[in-house]
């Protein structure tokens, strides 16, 4: 015999073959676990999405494993168009460019037409390349009214020491078209606004007015464009002792193409802070973005604690910190309570500006987008689970997600300073998962 | 002095790495990391969610897994 | 030890209740088999165990070499012509062509043969090494011919499962276990090869002693486990002794003589109790390179000498 052979994973699969026969012919239904969620995401005043999540993954054997899943979400409501709050009423066109909307006094101009769909399709396939090591593809579809995205991604993971250390690298490409409602908008070019005051508001606080009336002159450049993105990731899974285990993340992301929002806009203000017009926003046709992740999880007595940090920063200027913490309590033998803790931080990009000042040069690029500002932003949740007697999993999570723009250091002039600019964005958010 | 840094650093990642030999279990004492609640994607659909919320509310995005570009909603 | 079948079919097996399990126990396969289950239902026990013995029952009947009325029988007595097999019986094959290939030969169903020989009892009688080598051609795994629904077997050759018999039948009755409550931990002993089929509801681990031989010695060590299968090979009460010279009753079948050097017992925990078997009796045929073979093996084991 080779004495220096290891033959326990021959062994392994002849065992599997003798004890399971059927384990790679079963019929297709068999031997899939299922995974659904419905997730309510509901912001005050603004944006509400309703999403399913619908994943499976089948093993076929031999340490093949396929995994799929299907996600379609709907949002509502309003989103922040980048215009600053004004201390009189401001009326603003939508995106498409019929009809406009008018905004209270002291608020922040939303756009209330804000509605799409997506479904997004998701599929991988893993298996074994040596006895140590395996090789994982996917592809990646996601389509709604104004944006497609195809991906498609592989990685390779190798084990090493008796698979305590698993050493992995991977690639991804994804491939997005966005096709705004109305083409898309020329930089800086003018989007309808105008000041006036109302009165008949309506109950959301907006007045609906006539699209023939609305003198829109936006400028549009053409209807669609596109954006790649190239990533590549590196991971270290590292066992450390029985009750511990830690996973260590580096990964670039480089983006090329459009990047800005069709959608968002500047004010352009004068010396007393008075929005003179609003004017569409420019981001850089390129973006490189690079993240160290670590994450530690273990296994307690009572259940389990996971706790994570990412560093991300890119050459827009965006540091991020991120902390995230869940701590599993089983409650008994089949229940548990997971109470979850997530704290955000980030710098805002270095072309962000909360708005314009009339009669100075425009910048290269500019964003008012708050989602590029300089933020704070916390998660508080809890989570209860409960396996039912049929071996199935029942969960409930409910969080709150506050999110508190700063001011990165911009001086406000004249009226500005009364209003807020950086309001803060809280929301709740509400899942259901079933497992089988 | 950014060449020493960056070679004290690489060293510090191989005896790292080197130490990972001494880390770790033998298969039989896997009895509580092959909990499916040990797993680091045991939540799978959580993590999936959680990330494409803040993938949409915030800044920067991915970590765990690829970044990756995928809806217009940011 | 030959058996009276036929007279245990109809026993009917023992339930007690101990302080956080039941215990199933009846007799087959010559061992003394038991069921430790974690539950405090004493109807759902009764329903394991009786399934047990029943499965128990089926693979005795079905396979054993004392038995004139089964499968193995008439392969025995084919004359060299092709018997139809069934599905089972072609995965047993085929399990047993693995380990044939994976121990360069070492392993084989068919070198039971070599019993006619050698006759364990304690005593000092060597056979004549005439008669060993006259039994040598008969054994022969690579002579053996089979597809999943028929084999052929030549004339002067035997079969014997009883090198992995005892082991598959816990691993079959511990998946039946397995699929009737999916959540339940029982262990599974016959005789000491043991299947544990999950972690019991608090995590505890299961207490059980095993008898190995520690020199002339029976010491029973008590290990902790939680899942897995584990079995022991070794040479108990069956050897040779002769002028201070002790044969073991593992036959290497290329020599038709004992292995020599090879640890009075072996005991390994892997994670089906077929292959903790497989790994014992191929520990012991490496002989004085047995611990060597295991610790390559990444498996847990205890070797006595």
């Amino acid at each position: 015999m080779k004495k220096t052979i290891n033959i326990t994973a021959a062994l392994a699969s002849a065992t599997c073959a003798l004890l399971h026969p059927y384990a790679s012919a079963n019929d297709m239904l068999e031997g899939w676990k299922v995974d659904t969620s419905l997730m309510y995401y509901g912001e005050t005043d603004r944006v509400t999405a309703v999403e399913t999540v619908i994943a499976g993954q089948k093993d076929f054997g031999d340490e093949r494993l396929f995994t799929g899943k299907i996600v379609i979400d709907t949002l509502t409501g309003a989103s922040a168009t980048g215009a600053v709050a004004q201390l009189t009423a401001q009326t603003v066109s939508r995106p498409s460019g019929q009809g406009s909307y008018t905004v209270n006094a002291g608020e922040t101009p939303l756009d209330n037409t804000f509605k799409d769909t997506r479904v997004q399709v998701d599929g991988q396939w893993t298996q074994p390349w040596s006895d140590v090591s395996r090789i994982t593809t996917g592809l990646h579809l996601s389509t709604e009214h104004d944006y497609y995205s195809l991906g498609f991604n592989g990685s390779y993971a190798h084990d090493f020491y008796n698979k305590n250390t698993t050493l992995s690298g991977g690639l991804a490409y994804s491939y997005d078209v966005i096709k705004p409602e109305g083409g898309l908008p020329v930089p800086f070019s003018t989007k309808t606004a105008s000041t006036g005051y109302s009165e008949d508001y309506d109950d959301d606080g907006y007045i609906e007015e006539d699209g023939d009336d609305n003198y829109a002159n936006d400028e549009r450049s053409g209807s669609s464009d596109n954006k790649s993105t190239i990533d590549v990731l590196f991971g270290l899974t590292q066992v450390i002792n029985r009750r511990m285990l830690m996973q260590f993340n580096l990964g670039v992301s480089q983006i090329n193409g459009y990047s800005t929002d069709p959608y968002k806009v500047l004010s352009i203000v004068n010396d007393q802070g008075l929005t003179q017009s609003l004017v569409y926003e420019n981001r850089p046709d390129s973006r490189i973005k690079t993240f160290a992740f670590w994450q530690t999880k273990y296994a307690l007595d009572f259940g389990v604690a996971d706790f994570s940090y990412r560093f991300a920063t890119d050459d827009w200027k965006v540091d991020s910190h991120t902390f995230d913490s869940r701590l599993r309590i089983n409650l008994s033998d089949s229940s548990y309570l997971q109470p979850h803790f997530r704290y955000y931080n980030q710098s805002a990009a270095e072309f962000f500006q909360p708005f314009l000042m009339e009669g100075q040069a425009l910048p290269e690029f500019a964003t008012a987008d708050y989602r590029l500002g300089e933020m704070t932003a916390y998660t508080l949740g809890l989570k209860y689970g409960m396996e039912l007697d049929n071996g199935d999993e029942l969960s409930f999570r409910l969080e709150y997600y506050q999110q508190s723009p700063k001011n990165a250091g911009f001086t406000e002039p004249g009226t500005l300073k009364d209003v807020d600019l950086y309001p803060s964005v809280k929301a709740v958010i509400a899942q259901v998962n079933y497992r089988f | 002095m950014r060449h020493k840094i960056l070679k004290i650093s690489a060293l510090l990642l191989l005896i790292q790495l080197a130490g990972c030999a001494n880390l770790g279990v033998q298969p039989w004492e896997r009895d509580l990391l092959a909990k499916d609640e040990m797993a680091l994607d045991s939540e799978g659909n959580d993590l999936g969610l959680d990330d494409h919320i803040y993938f949409s509310k915030e800044g920067t995005s991915g970590g765990r897994a690829f970044a990756g570009g995928g809806c217009g909603c940011n | 030890m030959e058996i009276g079948l036929t007279n245990n079919e109809q026993a009917a097996f023992t339930m007690q209740h101990k302080s956080d399990h039941y215990c199933g126990r009846f007799y087959a396969m010559a061992s003394p088999c038991e069921l430790l289950i974690d539950t405090q239902d004493e109807k759902l026990a009764k329903q394991l165990t009786s399934i047990a013995q029943a499965e128990v029952i089926r693979i005795e009947k079905k396979f054993s070499r004392y038995r004139t009325d089964n499968l193995l029988h008439q392969i025995n007595h084919s004359q060299g012509q092709s018997v139809i097999i069934d599905d089972e019986t072609y995965r047993l094959l085929q399990f047993a062509n693995t380990c044939f290939e994976l121990s360069d030969g070492m392993f084989d169903l068919s070198s039971g043969v070599l019993r006619k020989a050698w006759n364990f009892n304690g005593s000092d009688q060597l056979p004549s090494p005439e008669l060993v080598s006259s039994l040598l051609p008969r054994v022969g795994w690579q002579r053996l011919r089979f597809t999943s629904n028929e084999l052929i077997m030549p004339a002067d050759m035997e079969l014997d499962f009883g090198g992995i018999g005892k082991e598959y039948a816990v691993d079959c009755v511990a998946k039946l276990c397995n699929q009737l409550a999916p959540k339940l931990s029982v262990v599974v002993n016959f005789g000491g090869d043991i299947q544990v089929t999950c972690p019991r509801k608090k995590d505890q681990s299961w207490h059980i002693g095993i008898e190995s031989l520690q020199g002339e010695d029976l010491t029973a060590q008590l290990l902790h486990i939680k899942a897995g299968g584990l079995a022991t090979s070794g040479d108990a009460r069956r050897f040779l002794l002769k002028n201070g010279k002790r044969y073991s009753h593992i036959l290497n079948p290329n020599t038709g003589y004992p292995v020599e050097d090879a640890p009075r017992s072996v005991t390994v925990a892997a994670s089906h109790c077929i292959q903790a078997g497989l790994l014992a009796t191929l520990a012991l045929l490496q002989g004085p390179e047995a611990e060597q073979f295991l610790q390559n093996q990444n498996v847990q084991f205890w070797c006595y000498r």
